[in-house]
């Protein structure tokens, strides 16, 4: 694993490391690597279908329900996580181009 | 009071030989004197007049896990990305204790955004073990497992991913419940691994565990991955006779080639529990099983856990909500806001999630990490169908001190070290219960069952704590 790789993983996850932290994870990697390799080393599973969740969940209709509004937040609720707000809206940095 | 066991705190309610603001008083007493020491708590709170519940738990304080969402009430998963963060609804297990009449105390310091297993990753400083405060407490449910261990509350809940609440509930000497994948509403826990997580609990008994149990569990039209409600009462299965149920335990995770006296006393301590098991009339067998899957446990529990955390926490920005770092765009704000928010051990988490989902990894690691969990849960379904329960040792060390064991990846492996995952790739009722001392420190055995069965594994880890005499330990017993 080079420090390159792992410079475009972290921008991609866009946070900034330094130096040493850099350095950390590349000791990391390679153990991980090598503990990876414990999964590599199970043979004749690719007909085995992937765990996603441990077991078959019992869905009833209750997880697609009415599309009717049951759960209001009130403004003053709300503005208390905001950094900035204005005639009862939040302000944010501008996103879309 | 606050030390001692619900039954004992109700009958003190009940006769008015207490109140429940002397309770709290007391509680939050307590919380503070410990403070300094131990850092259970990213907050400790003022009291609210509890609701009429008209419950077991009416009048009773405790403590909530700083990751479970609290309307009001600061709740910062001990991370610097959300140190401000005031929730705007309630976590479903909070109302429904408030419902009881229980009284929320305090909200504990976790491994920031619980990815950790030692409890020195919170974002206000390193949770230290009652019994020896040079040792660790683990993690990474640590403030829950050291308030109950030290008397603060008589519970506490917690979260567990891969044994968060059953490996720091061992170091503890204190009792910790990881029920069946659904059985608690997830609704208002900030989600690490979504197929992994599990809400649970601390307490100083099992039938504590199961009182609270009673009142918490139950289907959640606001968790979609909760399971139907069950017409079942814990505490009422508790007495039920244990004699014919059958257990095993794993051959390969206690066949240790390693000289150290520890691992020994520990192992010894497990036989001694398994005498007892026989002696309430169970039987127990040691089975074999794949060690290339129990050696695969870890890497397969990295690859999965790091991977679903990375996408689940992709919503802390600083853009809706939370810290937020000024920067002249919004790449430029969600750059220094992450980059500051998160600690270096979240950062290098997140990097093995991504790197285990990039298009050329995703079928050999995250895939077949899936493929290997299936295997693993499969072949303890099997087990299942012969036997009533796993037991183990909940550890294959005692608390570790401070310095011996860091978050970083270590190549050493042992599966007595990690085999508590097991049950949460299957979804399976796991409890942790104190089993005695090696080296003035307290060990744990472990007690995993059938998805779904988990009155069978109270009532089992029931019988075995009143045989074990461990029932309503507390470090400082005032």
């Amino acid at each position: 694993m080079t420090r390159d790789r792992l410079e475009i993983l972290a921008k991609k996850l866009m946070f900034e490391m330094n130096d040493l932290e850099y350095e950390t994870l590349e000791r990391e990697f390679e153990i991980i690597l090598k503990q990876m390799d414990l999964i590599d080393g199970i043979k004749d599973i690719d007909n085995v279908v992937p765990m996603t969740y441990p077991f078959d969940l019992e869905l009833d209709d209750s997880y697609l329900r009415d599309d009717i509004s049951n759960n209001e937040i009130c403004f003053d609720d709300m503005k208390i996580n905001v950094k900035d707000y204005e005639n009862e809206k939040i302000k944010v940095p501008k996103v879309v181009g | 009071m606050t030390n001692k066991l619900i039954d004992e705190i109700r009958d003190a309610l009940d006769s008015r030989l207490v109140t429940s603001d002397e309770l709290f008083d007391e509680s939050v007493s307590k919380a503070y004197k410990y403070q300094d020491k131990f850092n259970c708590f990213v907050t400790i709170l003022d009291k609210k007049k509890e609701k009429k519940g008209n419950t077991v738990l009416q009048g009773i304080p405790y403590a909530l896990k700083d990751n479970i969402s609290t309307k009001g009430i600061l709740t910062t998963a001990s991370s610097n990305i959300l140190k401000d963060y005031i929730p705007l609804y309630d976590a479903t297990v909070y109302k429904k204790l408030m419902e009881a009449g229980a009284v929320l105390m305090g909200k504990t310091v976790l491994d920031e955004l619980a990815m950790g297993g030692t409890g020195t990753t919170g974002h206000t400083g390193v949770v230290r073990n009652p019994w020896n405060e040079k040792r660790m407490i683990g993690g990474s449910s640590a403030g829950s497992a050291a308030a109950v261990a030290l008397g603060i509350v008589p519970f506490a809940l917690g979260s567990d991913t891969g044994d968060s609440i059953r490996k720091p509930a061992a170091y503890g000497g204190v009792v910790g419940y990881k029920p069946t994948y659904g059985r608690i509403s997830r609704y208002g826990l900030f989600a690490f691994a979504s197929s992994l997580d599990h809400m649970g609990l601390f307490a100083r008994s099992v039938k504590d565990v199961s009182y609270v149990m009673d009142i918490i569990k139950g289907h959640d039209d606001r968790d979609m991955t909760s399971l139907p409600d069950e017409d079942i009462s814990y505490v009422d299965n508790l007495d039920n006779d244990v004699k014919g149920k059958k257990l095993f335990y794993i051959k390969e995770a206690v066949e240790i080639d390693n000289d150290s006296e520890e691992l020994k006393l520990i192992l010894d301590n497990f036989y001694k529990a398994i005498d007892e098991c026989k002696s309430l009339g169970m039987e127990v067998v040691e089975v074999s099983f794949r060690k290339d899957l129990l050696e695969a446990i870890y890497p397969s529990y990295m690859c999965i856990s790091c991977a679903e955390a990375t996408s689940n926490n992709s919503n802390l920005t600083g853009i809706p909500f939370g810290y937020r770092v000024e920067g002249n765009n919004v790449n430029e704000i969600m750059m220094k806001t992450r980059t500051e928010g998160f600690s270096e051990l979240i950062k290098r988490r997140f990097v093995l999630g991504s790197y285990v989902l990039q298009k050329e990894n995703q079928e050999k690691l995250f895939l077949n990490a899936c493929r290997i969990r299936r295997l693993i849960v499969d072949n303890m379904n099997e087990l299942f169908k012969e036997y009533d329960a796993l037991i183990m040792p909940s550890a294959g060390d005692i608390a570790p001190l401070f310095g011996n064991v860091s978050d970083k990846l270590s190549d050493e492996y042992l599966i007595l070290g990690n085999h508590l995952a097991i049950g949460n790739f299957g979804g399976f009722p796991s409890i942790s219960i104190p089993s005695g001392f090696v080296n003035d420190m307290p060990v744990s055995v472990n007690i995993t069952g059938r998805a779904k069965e988990d009155y069978l594994v109270l009532n089992m880890a029931s019988k075995l704590e009143e045989a074990l005499g461990f029932k309503g330990q507390v470090k400082v017993d005032e």
